[in-house]
């Protein structure tokens, strides 16, 4: 059996009186997606700050790929081979669509010499340019990504995520704000790169018909613990799960 | 049309050194988000590192002047970043620019304790010599001094335009969060950021003392000048902090020769005002976006 790409053992973190996770366990295989799932309030956000070394656990530890990842600064966690994107968009506004996929992926590439003097196009020109045909944006190839609609700037920053070929994508609220001919979209986009490249995902999202189609098994937190997993199906029909989030 | 020529080259020359300060202004603004207001001290500072290279260490003007830049790039560099911006930048902008202006005013009374209240004469980097351009009598020192710092900041451009570094430093100005995220060592870049403040702040001390002398006070004009630079060319764009420069440069020459010299202090202030009202963001700035 291969090592899990992301390995999370008895996290928990409080602030202040409020434990917003208890000591939560779970592991993510190689090309696994992982819907989290919850209301608000449920900790999946603090989670996943713990896993991006935003926050460091009280108690607990997470792995990739083996590593331990606690307090590891954000840039050091992406050289790991996490990538993430943010409920916000995440784009830099006055740089064109090109310009914001090669920078995702230029600072894993050259000698230290290079990174300091080196051509902005860092030779990653090419493979840019795949990422931006595969997530159907060439028509903006050149245009400023604050110019950009809403949807057309998650897709961007989506490309961004696996400019430099991670791993785990840590994934939070993709579809937010998205409307829905380009939220089949993305997700068709999203569930193409799991395959061709085998990369892992964990998915925080609130769009429950998103996140069960995109997703192979869900998580479900309440109140900072699991309280269900399982495959989407088996979530939908979850009892608990209905009681504490879905509805009937 | 000669004199008209000599006053424009002129009010350039000084111009592009008061660009080479607000150029300053802008770098700290998009690394932390604040206003340093020492910056005319960090101005007048270098100017005494190089008079005591060569009073005091007994160095050649040369090595003095290598001097001056290293010194200034360790004090105003990363010892203010180290010792000012970061443990006082969590507390807030506020907090920091009130900092600012306290370590301006102990830079320039130091300075005044240590190093005496007059003006000390300072050696020209270039000769003096007038030369004729198209009818017009300038000396080389101002077409030098013109020359160079359009130089430094096409090359800084360039350097933030055309190398990775640049832009990364772009990006982090612009979301240092998403840059962190996409593996930039955002606390190197904004490193980066001070040092290129402290060795613009060097140049154009060594290129203004010549002809203000080398004073304690040097800083107070020079840095309002600048920062309304900054402001009239929009404080969020190199190139609007070197529009502003040469503009304040060109209309103070060109207010006290053909208009009158009693109130060339207040046209840096009027031509504020003027902006505040009828372009806020300046004359390049953008309302929202950051971007160096």
């Amino acid at each position: 059996m291969t090592a899990p790409v992301l390995s999370i053992r008895g996290v928990s973190k409080s602030f202040g009186g409020i434990r917003a996770v208890r000591d939560v366990s779970f592991e993510v295989a190689k090309g696994e997606i992982l819907g989290l799932i919850g209301p608000n309030g449920s900790g999946k956000s603090t989670l996943f700050n713990c896993v991006l070394g935003q926050l460091r656990p009280d108690e607990g530890d997470v792995h990739v790929n083996g590593k331990p990842v606690s307090g590891m600064r954000a840039s050091e966690l992406n050289k790991l081979g996490v990538g993430r994107t943010f409920q916000q968009l995440s784009v830099f506004p006055q740089m064109t669509v090109l310009d914001n996929i090669i920078l995702a992926g230029q600072e894993h590439h050259g000698t230290m010499l290079s990174r300091l003097l080196g051509k902005p196009d860092a030779g990653l020109t090419g493979q840019a340019e795949e990422l931006i045909a595969f997530f159907r944006l060439d028509h903006l190839r050149e245009e400023k990504a604050g110019s950009l609609s809403y949807g057309q700037q998650k897709l961007l920053d989506a490309a961004m995520a696996f400019m430099a070929g991670p791993d785990l994508v840590l994934l939070d609220e993709p579809a937010g704000g998205v409307n829905l001919t380009m939220l089949a979209d993305l997700r068709e986009r999203l569930q193409t790169y799991n395959r061709e490249h085998g990369a892992s995902f964990v998915v925080i999202e609130h769009n429950m018909e998103f996140v069960m189609e995109l997703s192979t098994r869900i998580i479900v937190l309440a109140e900072g613990e699991i309280i269900a997993e399982g495959a989407p199906e088996e979530i939908r029909a979850n009892q608990s799960v209905i009681d504490a989030y879905l509805g009937s | 049309m000669s004199q008209f020529l000599q006053i424009m080259l002129s009010g350039l020359a000084t111009g592009s050194i008061y660009a080479l300060v607000a150029v300053g202004f802008t770098l700290i603004w998009q690394a932390a988000e604040t206003v340093n207001f020492a910056q005319g001290e960090f101005v007048m500072l270098p100017a005494f590192f190089v008079l005591i290279g060569l009073n005091v260490l007994g160095y050649p003007l040369w090595i003095s002047l290598l001097f001056g830049l290293v010194l200034s790039i360790v004090v105003l560099g990363v010892m203010f970043k180290k010792l000012v911006v970061e443990p006082i930048l969590p507390s807030g902008g506020i907090s920091l620019i009130i900092a600012t202006i306290a370590l301006g005013t102990f830079l320039k009374e130091s300075v005044k304790e240590f190093y005496g209240a007059e003006a000390e004469p300072f050696p020209p980097m270039f000769p003096t010599d007038p030369i004729n351009v198209f009818g017009a009598v300038i000396s080389l020192q101002d077409i030098l001094n013109l020359v160079i710092s359009l130089g430094v900041v096409v090359l800084l451009t360039l350097f933030l335009n055309r190398t990775r570094t640049g832009r990364c430093m772009q990006a982090t100005a612009q979301s240092p969060e998403v840059a962190e995220i996409l593996g930039v060592n955002v606390k190197r870049m904004i490193l980066y950021a001070f040092l290129i403040n402290a060795a613009l702040a060097a140049l154009a001390s060594f290129l203004i003392t010549p002809v203000y002398l080398a004073k304690f006070s040097n800083g107070e004009t020079l840095g309002l000048i600048a920062f309304i630079a900054a402001i009239v060319g929009g404080f969020n764009q190199i190139r609007g902090a070197l529009a502003g420069g040469l503009l304040i440069g060109v209309l103070d020459n060109l207010t006290a020769t053909y208009v009158t010299a009693e109130y060339r202090a207040a046209l840096p202030l009027i031509l504020l005002i003027v902006i505040i009202l009828l372009r806020p963001q300046g004359l390049f700035g953008t309302s929202e976006g950051r971007s160096v």
